[in-house]
């Protein structure tokens, strides 16, 4: 048993690597040319094989590249983002093999991995026996990584390939590092709230409680009040604070999917049938205009008592 | 068959109504039985963004269906009612490959299935980023590796130019403008637009849209199993608070505070 990580963010390659050591003992991780700097002291996999001429933003490059090395493994771990979730189907597909994505756990049996995931929206756990060799996507935060072995490191050469997507423009997303999946108390909006600026008030609530503000797929993705990583959900990030307060948002179950590790969930819903009381342990059915300056004040008041 | 100007396969899958879905926590039980079945939302988006080309570019949009649900009673209704609502939507047709109920087929069967269907017949593949009861954005994927075509996943905005099709993706950190030579696989996103609403004629229409149903023989052994579905435990206390603005924070504190969470 071989196992191959790949991750373009290498913090979260690292957790790969732990996740394969549960299957093997020899978990080699590969590094594309643009995170060579980061590799200077790097403990986990078995054994690094540095790619210098494959940059980590080229999917097309790392398909060809993944592919190539893949007859050597039995089993590749990416990333369970976008850039993992484009390549796992295709590399799976090249090389013949079973995929899945989002998974939670895996381990050997007999000639299978038998892997758990997420499935229908949130609403079951899917355990699943995947056939050798298998490419899947890991979900964040599952595996710790290890730092006990001090790999080798092999400089390997990327394949020729003929390229077929150009790209014209690439932008940077903003960014601002909400760390939202580590966030003891988050306040998660949704498309109640009628305009940006009202945002101000779960900003408010959010800075007297000292927690981080979350939203709703449609809050971030489509209206773009609010940076994209900031979204929760089976798409988006989950998340698993102390505290969770739900203002304006339905609940639909891709949402819900990505809070049931909270400890408290708490809804503000001004619509007594919104989904979201059901996956609340307190529900308070009121415009979210009249409750939410009044929960603040309280809050004030206390705080200054 | 005749290739037109632009030839867009749009996939639609019938996916569990998750939304709709019952789970019995203490049991364990999945009401699959009793869920209805629909087209999943992002596909509506594939299906909408494939009118759009049509209306700027010409050509003919067919939706592809390829369901293990059973060809009997309900779940054949609800295929149909699927692709008859993108058909009302502005599809021109329908292929649907109806396997039997529970006949074991994962998306490597699925793909290689479909890409059989559209290999030589279509210059366009446009799917959604995920299903709604699987989410896992491996057929669309799968479908380009098996026709060796590109693969663009995360689109939230297509442009066709001439032979090519430039399309903006959404990525972690990027959002990229690519420019790919058809013929290529596009998964979209549920951003990309907004799924028109059919109007009463459109629903009638749709109804005369050739729908041509084809048995399902799977072209090989899955390489996945589902051994067990299981209910994560989830524990919510289902508190509504009652009481004026006033009473309703105070009470809300009191049961944080209570909680030991605040
Ligand atoms: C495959 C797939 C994946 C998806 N992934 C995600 C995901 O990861 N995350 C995600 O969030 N969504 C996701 N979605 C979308 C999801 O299905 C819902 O559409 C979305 O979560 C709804 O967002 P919302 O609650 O903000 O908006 P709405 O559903 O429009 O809800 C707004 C709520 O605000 C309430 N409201 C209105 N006015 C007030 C007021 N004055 N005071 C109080 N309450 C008020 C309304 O009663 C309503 O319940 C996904 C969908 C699909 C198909
Ligand atoms: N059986 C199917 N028939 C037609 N299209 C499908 C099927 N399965 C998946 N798709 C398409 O691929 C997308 C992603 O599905 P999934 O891989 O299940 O996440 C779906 O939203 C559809 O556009």
């Amino acid at each position: 048993m071989k196992v191959l990580a790949y991750g373009d963010v290498l913090d979260l390659a690292l957790e790969l690597v732990a996740a394969g050591r549960g299957i093997s003992d020899n978990v080699v991780l590969l590094v594309a040319g643009d995170q060579e700097e980061k590799i200077q002291g790097l403990k986990g996999p078995n054994e690094v094989l540095l790619c210098k001429d494959v940059k980590s933003y080229d999917q097309e490059s790392l398909v060809e590249l993944i592919t190539s090395i893949a007859r050597d493994f039995d089993a590749i771990l990416l990333p369970n983002d976008r850039r993992g979730r484009e390549l796992v189907g295709v590399i799976a597909h090249k090389i013949g093999g079973s995929a899945a994505t989002d998974v939670s756990s895996l381990r050997l049996e007999n000639d299978v991995i038998l892997i758990e995931r997420i499935t229908l929206g949130g609403k079951a756990i899917a355990v699943e026996e995947l056939s050798l060799p298998a490419v899947m996507t890991i979900q964040k935060g599952r595996f710790k990584p290890l730092e006990d072995i001090e790999p080798e490191i092999r400089e390997i050469k990327a394949p020729k390939i003929e390229r077929r997507i150009e790209v014209l423009e690439k932008k940077e997303k903003p960014r601002v590092g909400v760390p939202l999946d580590k966030a003891e108390i988050v306040i998660a909006v949704g498309r109640g709230f009628k305009k940006k600026e009202d945002l101000k008030l779960a900003y408010e609530l959010a800075e007297i409680l000292g927690g981080v503000v979350g939203a709703t797929r449609p809050l971030a993705a489509d209206l773009k009040w609010m940076e994209e990583e900031v979204w929760i959900g089976i798409s988006g990030v989950r998340v698993a604070p102390k505290v969770l307060v739900v203002v304006g948002a339905s609940g639909q179950q891709q949402f819900s999917a990505g809070i049931m590790d909270s400890k408290i969930v708490v809804a503000v819903n001004n619509d007594s049938s919104a989904p979201i009381f059901e996956h609340a342990d307190y529900g308070v059915v009121m415009d979210l205009y009249q409750f939410l300056p009044a929960l603040i004040k309280k809050l004030k008041e206390a705080k200054g008592a | 068959m005749m290739v037109t100007l632009m030839d867009i396969a749009v996939l639609i899958k019938q996916s569990l109504d998750v939304q709709e879905l019952r789970v019995d926590q203490d049991t364990g039980k999945i009401y699959i039985e009793e869920a209805p079945t629909k087209a999943g939302d992002i596909d509506l988006n594939a299906a909408e963004e494939a009118v759009r080309i049509k209306e700027k570019v010409g050509g003919k949009a067919t939706a592809i269906m390829l369901s293990t649900w059973g060809a009997s009673g309900k779940r054949l209704k609800e295929a149909k009612e699927a692709l008859k609502r993108v058909l009302a939507m502005g599809l021109d047709d329908a292929v649907l490959i109806m396997g039997e109920e529970g006949q074991k087929a994962d998306t490597y069967v699925v793909a290689k299935t479909l890409a059989e269907v559209i290999r030589d017949n279509y210059q366009l593949v446009l799917a959604a980023e995920g299903s709604d009861d699987n989410f896992s954005g491996l057929l669309p994927a799968r479908i380009a590796a098996e026709l060796d075509w590109p693969f663009i996943a995360y689109a939230t905005a297509l442009e066709l130019e001439g032979e090519y099709v430039k399309v903006t993706r959404s990525l972690e950190d990027y959002e990229e403008i690519v420019r790919v030579k058809l013929p290529a696989v596009i998964a979209v996103t549920q951003e990309i637009n907004k799924p028109r609403v059919p109007k009463l004629m459109d629903i009638v229409k749709a109804g005369k849209k050739p729908l041509d149903q084809r048995d399902f023989t799977p072209p090989s052994e899955p390489k996945i199993a589902i051994r067990e579905l299981k209910v994560p435990k989830v524990e919510r206390k289902n508190v509504i608070i009652e009481g004026d603005v006033e009473e309703a924070a105070e009470k809300l504190l009191q049961a944080l505070k209570e909680e030991g969470v605040l």
